[in-house]
């Protein structure tokens, strides 16, 4: 008789999701899907809408990273006006961007990670969270506290707001950046730079000891996509996509947010509500490629600055090629974080960053128009079309959590398979296969719209699809 | 870092559940011109604003009570928890940031309290039910009241 477990929800998520493994009769994992279980409705109800809303609308999918959304909206806005940005405001926004991906990254790593990693798999589920790990590591609580306050109040600082800022708009951002405010982040800069360095030391005394993790935790080849500059260092606000196969080389580059639609395909599979990205020439699955800071240190030559570039050539030491174990994430995470301070402050440091002109303006001059930018956990791209009004006829948006679902699914299967012996498994044998799960850092706010409370179930089902057993949290 | 820190939670979509960010505003108003009072609403409060806590003298949360008897306003002492015990990530209550404020920070406020109003509606609106618009006055006099002893280190 098969069984099927079921986890629901697999918690420590940005968002709600389950897990269901599969038995055979010999209790064999047979397969295993990670299920997004809310419907998502941004794209139909922005139709019939002004433009100009978009990027205040599409913000709302997310609390914890509405300024990417805010930015690839606005940038889509912008190819539909036809205008180019000032360079301040295009600085701003970048520097916005950074400071959202540092604060996320707090919460991804500090909040939502490391009580598995610093507490262990296996300990005291009660007490297995950020607060367990204050308790035992205050220091990396106070650090972890210290990024995300970072983040946030540069955040606030800048748009007014620390979630769902109105400050970015289509054509740039709607005030210039008051010389008080720069010097209130360069003020908080060192203290940021501390939190992150402790960050980096633990880990990498930690890292070591989840070596048999990291071999079955989405450890297999796959394509990688994320954003570059021209000098193929990590870009996060502007840039071309390239996209490279498991073993580095370029399969395609320069790939605009117009062009996306062209190479990017979305698949749909009945047991999940967010979609399936993949690389049209290869098709549905094999087509399939991950996305976020692994990919991102994957494909880039150099971070641009210079303490993220020393960690990029020690996460690049790694693997002779690109880095396959999605446990890696984690690390990729932390070098993303002091990338992101080092060109925060590298920015504060650019003699336009105070200049007063911040916003291009026009009407609808296009009647298509696509946006494209890194949210921390990958690649996002917003496309749209107008009528005459300006007025909405259809949208898209991609999510990273959508490039990513393939393979999380894989990978929920891959640990499922190697660590679910004879249809028996541990609480700790179970937090692994979720820990899959926020290796990725998926946000499922932004592959779904959430409503009300959102459970977690692992279930084990019988062959005949009956639930044999039930975590349900 | 202020002397007074008054820190309100609630959301201003469900009716009585905005009733901590509305004193909270009502309270940014009237001591407008005192720097030692420091002013800060959130939908809901999450473990970050423990920083702030620890730096205050004073702190005064503001929210409003599913528990309590509609429109009544209470002010009662608040101690902090473990931080080991298990509680959400998204939300911590006003224990909690004392707790962490201690474990984290080595810091706490000398005086701690919580005002809450109790609800009369959740439900989705801008407006408060008629017991908590009737009880606004007591919750503004008992919130200057307070903050002002704490300014003067009466309370």
């Amino acid at each position: 008789m098969s069984q099927t477990i079921t986890i629901d929800p697999v918690t420590r998520l940005e968002g709600h999701g389950k897990i269901t493994i599969q038995l055979n009769g010999q209790g064999e994992v047979e397969d295993a899907h990670f299920h997004v279980t809310q419907v998502r409705g941004f794209e139909k109800f922005s139709e019939g809408r002004p433009f100009y809303e978009m990027p205040s609308l599409m913000a709302r999918i997310c609390g914890i990273c509405p300024v990417s959304h805010l930015i690839a909206s606005a940038k889509a806005c912008e190819a539909i006006m036809s205008v180019r940005i000032p360079h301040t405001a295009a600085q701003l926004r970048r520097m916005l961007n950074l400071a959202q991906m540092v604060q996320s990254h707090a919460l991804s790593f500090f909040y939502l990670a490391s009580p598995d990693l610093l507490l262990g798999m296996e300990s005291d589920p009660a007490a297995r969270h950020i607060f367990g790990v204050v308790a035992a590591k205050p220091e990396l609580g106070r650090a972890g506290i210290g990024l995300r306050r970072f983040g946030q109040h540069i955040i606030e600082l800048l748009g007014n707001k620390r979630i769902h800022p109105g400050w970015v708009v289509p054509g740039g951002v709607t005030e210039p950046l008051a010389p008080a405010k720069r010097d209130e982040i360069l003020k908080m800069i060192p203290e940021a730079y501390a939190n992150i360095g402790l960050a980096l030391g633990a880990y990498k005394q930690i890292a070591e000891s989840f070596a048999a993790e990291a071999n079955v935790f989405a450890n297999f080849p796959s394509l990688f996509l994320g954003l570059i500059n021209e000098d193929e260092s990590v870009e996060f606000t502007d840039g071309t996509l390239r996209l490279i196969d498991s073993h580095g080389e370029i399969v395609e580059d320069g790939i605009t947010a117009m062009r996306f639609t062209e190479v990017i395909g979305e698949a749909v599979e009945p047991y999940s509500y967010t979609k399936f990205a993949y690389y049209k020439p290869l098709g549905y699955p094999q087509g399939s490629y991950r996305v976020g800071p692994l990919a991102r240190l994957n494909i880039a030559k150099s971070m641009g600055t210079p303490l993220a570039d020393v960690e990029l050539l020690a996460f690049k030491q790694l693997s002779s090629g690109p880095v396959w174990s999605s446990f890696h994430y984690h690390h990729a995470r932390l070098v993303d974080m002091l990338y992101g301070i080092e060109k925060i402050e590298q920015i504060l440091t650019d003699p336009l960053i105070l200049d007063k002109h911040v916003r291009a303006t026009a009407g609808v001059n296009r009647l298509e128009g696509a946006g494209q930018a890194e949210a921390p956990r990958g690649t996002l791209n917003h496309h749209y079309k107008v009528d005459e009004n300006g007025l909405i006829t259809w949208a898209n948006l991609v999510i990273a959590t959508g490039q990513n679902n393939n393979a999380m699914n894989k990978g929920v299967l891959q640990a499922a398979k190697h660590y679910v012996k004879d249809g028996k498994f541990s609480e700790g044998v179970l937090n692994r296969v979720e820990a899959v799960i926020r290796t990725f850092d998926p946000c499922l706010s932004c592959s779904t719209h959430a409503f009300g409370q959102m459970p977690l179930v692992l279930s084990l089902l019988s062959q005949e699809g009956e639930v044999v057993d039930q975590v349900i949290r | 870092m202020a002397r007074c820190l008054i820190l309100a939670c609630g959301n201003t979509l469900r009716s009585d559940d905005g009733i901590g960010p509305w004193l909270a505003e009502w309270a940014e108003e009237r001591f407008a011109s005192e720097p030692d009072v420091r002013v800060i609403a959130r939908q809901q409060w999450t473990p970050d604003l423990a920083e702030d806590i620890a730096g205050a003298e004073s702190v005064v949360f503001l929210d409003c009570s599913i528990g309590s008897a509609a429109g009544s306003v209470s002010m009662v002492e608040v101690r902090p928890c473990s931080v080991a015990q298990g509680f959400a990530t998204h939300h911590v209550g006003a224990t909690e940031l004392l707790g962490l404020a201690r474990d984290l920070y080595d810091s706490l406020p000398r005086t701690s309290l919580l005002l809450t109003i109790g609800a009369g509606s959740t439900e989705l609106s801008e407006t408060f039910s008629g017991a908590v618009l009737d009880a606004i006055p007591e919750a503004c006099a008992l919130l200057e009241r307070t903050v002002v002893e704490m300014l003067s280190g009466q309370a």
